[in-house]
């Protein structure tokens, strides 16, 4: 295992567990809002750090330069399109979910009923 | 020990295409379903550079170059069209 690889296996690491929390968060949440941070989680960070991991392990130089243009310009699309998608949503008035009165029993201070 | 990296990769990729179709199929709200195209095509996209990188194919990743910007334009009309549809919620 030379140093590459190691580095390369930290990364696709990071990217299998970052991907696997977010697709967890997207089934899990219960709020078209929260199902989005989970969202973007998995669709930017798993998808950038799988993106290190390749540039990592490009065998040639020809590929690297491509795989850093890619990620420059996946850079721009990932964040705007989950931008986009919040404000469209958020514009439209999509009710923000509240946790109901019975699942208050976490918060410790009294709440007055 | 670096194609069997690349090779988990493509797999772990695959899933989480799966898993965001099955998103995309269930997803109550528009909102959600344009969540998971938007996740869709960025894994898609991982998807393409992890092969191209595994294959030392370089077409692949023009490929995926030209797949991100297009998906992304094409992201924008779908969002934008998706615009009104979203606050009703009920129906795609």
């Amino acid at each position: 295992m030379s140093v590459r690889e190691w580095f390369a296996l930290i990364a696709f690491a990071s990217s299998v567990l970052f991907g696997s929390a977010g697709l967890v968060g997207m089934f899990r949440f219960p709020d078209p809002y929260s199902r989005m941070q989970a969202g973007g989680l998995c669709g930017t960070t798993a998808v950038f750090s799988a993106f290190i991991g390749a540039l990592i392990l490009a065998p040639n130089a020809a590929i690297a330069a491509r795989v850093v243009v890619i990620m420059v310009f996946f850079l721009v699309s990932a964040p705007t399109g989950s931008y986009i998608v919040a404000r469209f949503t958020w514009q439209s008035g999509t009710p923000v979910w509240k946790p109901l009165a019975k699942t208050k029993r976490l918060s410790r201070k009294k709440e007055p009923t | 020990m670096t194609s069997l990296l690349l090779h988990y990769m493509q797999w772990f990729l695959i899933i989480c295409a799966v898993v965001c179709i099955i998103r995309l199929l269930v997803g109550p709200t528009a909102a959600d379903r344009l969540v998971a195209l938007n996740i869709l095509s960025g894994v898609a996209l991982a998807f393409l550079v992890v092969r191209g990188v595994a294959q030392e194919r370089v077409l692949y990743l023009d490929v995926a170059l030209v797949y991100d910007i297009f998906g992304f334009l094409g992201f924008l009309a779908i969002a934008r069209f998706l615009k009104d549809k979203i606050s009703d919620g009920e129906e795609m």
